[in-house]
């Protein structure tokens, strides 16, 4: 993307795709676990044991069942990002978009990170599309 | 892991909790509801009374019918009649129907303040119970309508109390001079001296009781002479039957003389002369028994203005 | 041109007071499509699932089983001071007769739920709006539409839900309170006087008034959610106005408190 603007008319462009964005935070009231078994209990009336344990199943394939009960102010940037990902990934959404995945991991080095996690949760994702300005296109590996 | 721990729930039994306010909540309403309807007599039979008023003015849908000072009914319908009295249905419930009697009296009582109140006076519990379709009269006691007459008749007592009472008033000198008496009814001659002003006053009383018991005494001795020279031998009694005997005499001689004058009546106009005669004769025994008369008088000491007149 | 220069001052507070009139107007809108919208989705069956049903859960939880203790004690020390006021001054009067009907009226009927109202209006009405305006202006409303979660059903339905039956709740425990305190206060330790006090308690709360009271009470409940939630989704994006949010809201709450109590005091005594 050259800029901002460009950004946003895609995204717009694409109302049906679940966007992981760093404008878009966790409930706060919530813990990690909660947040993502909040998705099927909600659209899919799962019952809370169930949804918690799908939860915490994809939180253990990620190793990330430490930040399980954190709140959103206690997390560090990599267990804020797991727990936005897998709150997309457990509705199974058709299209997950990354957005800025810099803003997201400001003190990690994401590409590598992004590669590994998402090789993770390979079955769980349909399609994903990662967001980011032209200069930062070095920083993948070529397609 | 081999099966995934749930989270611990940050609030403990969260769903009990809420169940149980919840529970607890709509068990409140629920009974509260059931309580009040209970408390309205609702699954309790009852009887409707009608009760005919002059003026149900004062007369509240819901207001209790106190049967000595207990409420056994309440207000249902308030309507007019057709003869433009007031209908007050009352509804009573059965267990408390054996309070009204056919000679029962209902009468709605207005005090000054607070509402009304029907009251129920049932004298005679053995008279016949209040038949079905009985329609008693309510008898209205309007005790704020007396209040200015009360009131007005309160204030005369008082302005008379007000005027008996003020200082130099009769009460207050009627008070003072019972207050001299009784302080002179303690001294020597007692209640006299207090009906008399002073202790001299009553001695005197005192003396003159004294000589009247002495005069009544030598009046007793009196009387017994008395009795003697009237009516003993020789006695006034006596010497009148004398002079009674001496009368019938005269009287014998007036009518001798009076046949005499009828004798010249007869032959008046011959012998007239002789009339100024006989005229004389009659005056004369007339003076005689009138003597006769007057000595009796004097002999018989009760008699008074006694006078024999000549027709 | 002349005419237009003069007049340009007046035109001018004509339309800045204007403008302000219909940003009013336009709030209490908000407010009341908010509270139709709310009203709609409360009957609407979609609306429960075991998400919104823990959200209604913790709601009930933090807006009444919390304060249950403290608030039941607060209640019973306000009725005791109440009912004392009300026997000794109707009894004083000679209206002793009516002490109760009193109580029953002034306390139970009016006074308790009102303040129930503005107590929970108070702790849990303020937390609402708070929370509703940072969920606003932190962008979480749309993240959760992001993740295909309606925060309406989500969120603010079940917290409506919740805070009328917590009104409901404190309610009827608080006027539970003051009837056994009053009973207590003018009969003493005692039960033969039940039939009395039932007899009066039966003769205030008609059918048709408990409906009322449950009624207004549930007015209540909803307004001391509604009125936060739709000054907090009030709120522009922007972190400074989340106090604005909440006092405006709080302002317009509790005049709504008392144009409820009014309103139900209008057709009670009218």
């Amino acid at each position: 993307m050259a800029d901002d603007a460009e950004r946003q008319a895609w995204l717009a462009a694409k109302p049906d795709a679940v966007l992981i964005s760093a404008e878009l935070p966790l409930r706060a009231n919530l813990s990690v676990l909660e947040n993502i078994a909040l998705v099927p209990q909600y659209r899919s009336n799962a019952s809370a044991r169930t949804a918690n344990e799908r939860a915490w199943a994809l939180l253990e394939r990620l190793d990330h069942e430490s930040c399980a009960h954190l709140r959103d102010p206690d997390l560090s940037f990599e267990q804020r990002f797991v727990a936005k990902l897998l709150r997309a990934v457990i509705a199974k959404p058709s299209i997950i978009v990354i957005e800025r995945p810099g803003l997201l991991l400001p003190d990690t080095p994401y590409p590598r990170f992004l590669a590994e996690t998402l090789a993770k949760l390979d079955k769980e994702i349909n399609t994903l599309w990662i967001v980011d300005y032209t200069w930062h296109a070095l920083l993948y590996p070529p397609t | 892991m081999a099966r995934p721990p749930l989270p611990p729930h940050l609030i403990k039994h969260l769903g009990l909790k809420v169940g149980l306010l919840v529970g607890a909540t709509a068990f409140i309403a629920v009974i509260f509801l059931i309580y009040t309807l209970f408390a309205r007599g609702l699954f309790e039979p009852t009887r409707s009374i009608t009760l005919i008023a002059d003026d149900v003015g004062n007369v509240a849908i819901g207001m209790p019918l106190n049967f000595s000072g207990f409420p056994i009914g309440e207000v249902k319908h308030i309507t007019l009649t057709d003869q433009g009295q007031g209908r007050v249905e009352i509804e009573v419930p059965t267990k408390h129907l054996h309070w009204l009697r056919s000679t029962s009296v209902f009468t709605l009582q207005k005090s000054l303040v607070g509402g009304a109140k029907i009251r129920v006076y049932s004298t005679d519990l053995k008279a016949p119970p209040l038949a079905p379709n009985a329609t008693p009269e309510l008898y209205t006691g309007d005790i704020s309508e007396e209040i200015p007459v009360l009131v007005a008749r309160a204030k005369a007592l008082l302005d008379n109390l007000e005027r008996m009472t003020h200082e130099g008033s009769s009460l207050d000198q009627s008070l003072d001079h019972g207050r001299t008496v009784l302080g002179r009814m303690a001294g020597d001659y007692g209640v006299l001296e207090g009906m008399l002003g002073s202790a001299d006053k009553a001695k005197k009383v005192v003396d003159a009781i004294d000589r009247s018991n002495k005069l009544l005494a030598s009046l007793n001795g009196l009387s017994l002479k008395m009795d003697q020279r009237v009516f003993g031998q020789n006695g006034v009694m006596d010497q009148t039957d004398q002079a009674m005997q001496q009368v019938n005499a005269a009287l014998q001689q007036t009518r001798a003389s009076l046949k005499k004058a009828d004798a010249i009546l007869a032959n008046a106009k011959e012998a007239s002369g002789d009339l100024v005669r006989l005229r004389a004769e009659i005056d004369d025994s007339v003076n005689k028994v009138n003597g006769l008369i007057d000595e009796l008088n004097r002999k018989w000491p009760f008699a008074r203005e006694v006078e024999m007149k000549l027709p | 041109m002349h005419y237009d220069r003069h007049m340009s001052w007046l035109t001018d507070i004509l339309s800045q007071s204007g403008d302000a009139l219909i940003a009013r107007f336009a709030t209490w809108g908000r407010t009341l499509r908010f509270g139709m919208v709310t009203l709609a989705g409360i009957f609407s069956p979609a609306l429960y699932n075991s998400a919104t049903r823990t959200v209604v859960q913790k709601q009930i939880y933090f807006t009444a089983w919390q304060i249950l203790f403290g608030f039941g004690l607060f209640a019973a020390l306000f009725s005791l001071i109440l009912v004392r006021i009300a026997s000794t001054a109707a009894q004083k009067y000679g209206l002793g007769d009516f002490a109760l009907e009193l109580i029953l009226r002034v306390l139970v009927i009016e006074l308790l739920p009102l303040m129930t109202a503005l107590f929970v209006a108070l702790r849990s009405g303020a937390a609402i709006n708070a929370e509703v305006a940072l969920m606003n202006i932190t962008n979480e409303i749309k993240a959760l539409e992001g993740v295909g979660i309606d925060a309406l059903r989500l969120e603010f339905l079940p917290r409506v839900i919740g805070g009328v039956v917590s009104v409901l709740a404190l309610t009827a425990l608080a006027s539970l309170c003051a009837l056994l305190i009053a009973y207590l206060d003018l009969y003493g330790l005692q039960a033969y006087s039940l039939a009395d006090f039932s007899r009066v308690v039966g003769q205030v709360f008609t059918p048709l008034l408990l409906f009322g009271l449950w009624l207004k009470c549930m007015l209540f409940g909803l307004a001391v959610t509604v009125i936060p939630i739709a000054a907090g989704l009030d709120s522009p994006h922007k972190l400074f106005f989340a106090p604005i949010a909440v006092l405006s809201g709080m302002v317009r709450l509790f005049f709504v408190l008392m144009l409820i109590e009014v309103g139900s005091l209008t057709i009670t005594y009218l």
